[in-house]
């Protein structure tokens, strides 16, 4: 997915000059030719603060003065802490407040909205800036939401019980033979079905809590999720263990605007900085843990 | 609206259908009959105006309406991360069914129990009473997770190894069953007592009064709303998605969550609509033969 990350970044680049920011539109085309590398975009931090100053983007806001962020119910660790995005914690609270400090936004400017990740694409005007809901890229979807650049790249990983088949039998073959469970709307379907391509049907559950409960019941023989996610549902079920998480395929997370919002270029900045300043990798390493521990298997 | 009959072959109109019909369609002189379609064309073109007119109307039209989105959905395609909305209806249907017939016995047994008057029975009709009480109050999402989740956690053998369909097979009998119960037992005591003084007269037993005189008659009663509660039955067999199965509202939901496009939801509409429609209109038609029967009975 990453290879349509090119021509995405050409169309916002293009909405945001066919909507008339002549100031944002000459930044937008310089970091438009480097949408993936972080070197680049420590250069332009310092010209980005002109045109991407808190005052220049106020006509862009949902509401004027505030910057407000979008996110589910509930959220989870380790992107959310306590089920409370606003108190800073969690790697996705954190990454929203840092944007927003990037864009000149103090801590009490941020205002939580509740959007329901399948009203989230709904058309219509958005009741917030933008989502963040560990929502995943993908090219479909990129044509009725306009989506940042990544702020998490993501692998997909397997929890099971342990002692169960396949906490010691995940070869290749052997994987095709497991029910698996996952949560609905998330990309771990796609790729279950795409790269893991089982012979019987998985189970697709609401919430991530049902799966959880699917697994405990085992009615499902391993759950399917992002790394960071897996890691902490084996904090919450006793006797689970993360089997192993699956090489990228080029997936991540991106922030979601409405479609067209100019507003992207500005955060795109902003997150670009945090990548260069190595505030994200220093949240990474704070909330989604170092995974080198679980082994990487093939699908 | 769907109570009322249907416009039908004018042979097949009797005297008070006709009555009820030239109600609904006013006036059935000509110059009615100018005027009624005038006001329905108008009605209809000015909400096909304001639908096709609006601003965000484009879109609204591709987010729920477009073709390709909708063609896809019906197919399915798991190697992209979506499943065929079309498959996935047989799963509803064969959960309808399955839960249909259970439902229909179970209800009768509670209804008949609720009915019978012998003091040994007294501990099954207070059960059946709390039963019909809880099972109408409770959502029935509650039930489909108790079920679903509750009788794997027991870890018995049979009760804790079946598929997220019969779980939801299950509920849906469960809460459906105090419905139909109460259907049952309006369409009994709706059966005049003296059938049973007469039934009873015949030397026929109580049981065998129930069976072959009363029952046939309150069936036939509740037919129509019977059928009401089984179209109603028959949406609800999505929820059964909430644990885990795919069925078409699951498979809807994870296309339009897949590529945002809510016109997978429609797909799925279409195919309860194809599901539920003939069933009305076998209601209504239930609904006249058993007239046209009783004003032939009435000539004997």
């Amino acid at each position: 997915m990453r290879q349509m990350s090119v021509a995405a970044m050409a169309a916002i680049a293009v909405l945001a000059a066919s909507a008339g920011l002549a100031g944002c539109a000459s930044e937008g085309s310089s970091s438009g030719a480097s949408p993936t590398g972080t070197a680049a975009a420590g250069g332009t931090s310092s010209s980005a603060a002109a045109s991407c100053s808190n005052s220049a983007i106020q006509g862009q806001l949902f509401a004027k003065g505030q910057l407000t962020v979008a996110t589910d119910k509930p959220v989870y660790p380790p992107w959310f802490v306590d089920n409370k995005p606003t108190n800073g914690q969690g790697y996705e609270s954190a990454v929203a407040y840092a944007a927003a400090a990037q864009l000149g936004f103090s801590k009490s400017q941020v205002t939580w909205a509740y959007e329901p990740f399948d009203s989230s694409y709904a058309p219509g005007t958005k009741k917030f800036d933008f989502d963040i809901n560990e929502i995943s890229y993908s090219a479909a979807r990129a044509q009725v939401v306009t989506f940042s650049d990544s702020y998490y790249d993501v692998q997909q990983a397997l929890v099971a019980l342990k002692g169960s088949p396949i906490a010691s039998k995940h070869g290749q073959a052997d994987l095709k033979g497991y029910v698996y469970g996952d949560q609905v709307g998330t990309t771990s379907l796609t790729f279950i079905n795409s790269q893991i391509q089982p012979a019987r049907t998985p189970k697709v559950f609401e919430t991530l809590n049902d799966v959880k409960q699917a697994l405990q019941t085992k009615q499902i023989a391993a759950l399917v999720t992002d790394t960071p996610t897996a890691e902490f549902i084996t904090t919450e079920i006793p006797h689970s263990v993360v089997v192993a998480q699956f090489p990228s395929t080029g997936e991540h997370y991106g922030l979601l605007f409405a479609k067209g919002n100019p507003l992207v270029t500005c955060v795109n900045k902003a997150l670009a900085t945090l990548k260069s300043n190595g505030t994200l990798a220093k949240l990474t390493a704070r909330y989604l843990k170092d995974f080198t521990s679980v082994p990487t298997i093939k699908p | 609206m769907q109570d009322l009959p249907e416009p039908g072959p004018p042979e097949l109109a009797l005297p008070n259908l006709a009555a009820r019909r030239s109600r609904l369609l006013g006036d059935s002189s000509r110059r009615g009959i100018v005027l009624s379609s005038t006001s329905t064309v108008v009605v209809l073109a000015a909400l096909v105006a304001i639908f096709a007119l609006a601003p965000g109307s484009a879109v609204v039209r591709h987010t729920f309406l477009n073709p390709t989105d909708m063609w896809r959905s019906f197919l399915g395609n798991p190697r992209a991360g979506y499943y065929s909305v079309g498959e996935a209806i047989w799963l509803n249907i064969r959960m309808f069914l399955a839960a249909e017939a259970l439902i229909l016995i179970l209800g009768l047994v509670v209804a008949v129990i609720r009915l019978s008057t012998g003091p040994v029975l007294v501990p099954l009709r207070i059960l059946a009473t709390v039963y019909v009480d809880v099972a109408r109050g409770v959502p029935l999402v509650l039930f489909i997770f108790m079920i679903g989740f509750g009788a794997p956690a027991l870890r018995l053998t049979v009760v804790s190894d079946q598929s997220a369909a019969v779980y939801g097979v299950a509920a849906l009998v469960l809460s459906y069953s105090a419905y139909v119960s109460e259907v049952y037992r309006a369409g009994i005591s709706a059966v005049h007592r003296s059938q049973v003084a007469a039934a009873r007269s015949l030397g026929l037993s109580q049981w065998a009064a129930l069976r072959h005189v009363i029952l046939p008659q309150a069936i036939r009663n509740v037919i129509p709303p019977l059928l009401n509660d089984f179209i109603s039955l028959q949406k609800d067999t999505a929820l059964v998605g909430l644990l885990g199965a795919i069925e078409a509202n699951k498979a809807a939901e994870i296309y339009g969550e897949t590529v945002f496009n809510y016109s997978s939801y429609v797909v799925a509409a279409i195919l309860f609509l194809v599901l539920t429609i003939p069933l009305a209109r076998f209601t209504d038609h239930l609904i006249r033969r058993d007239q046209a029967r009783r004003l032939a009975g009435a000539g004997q």
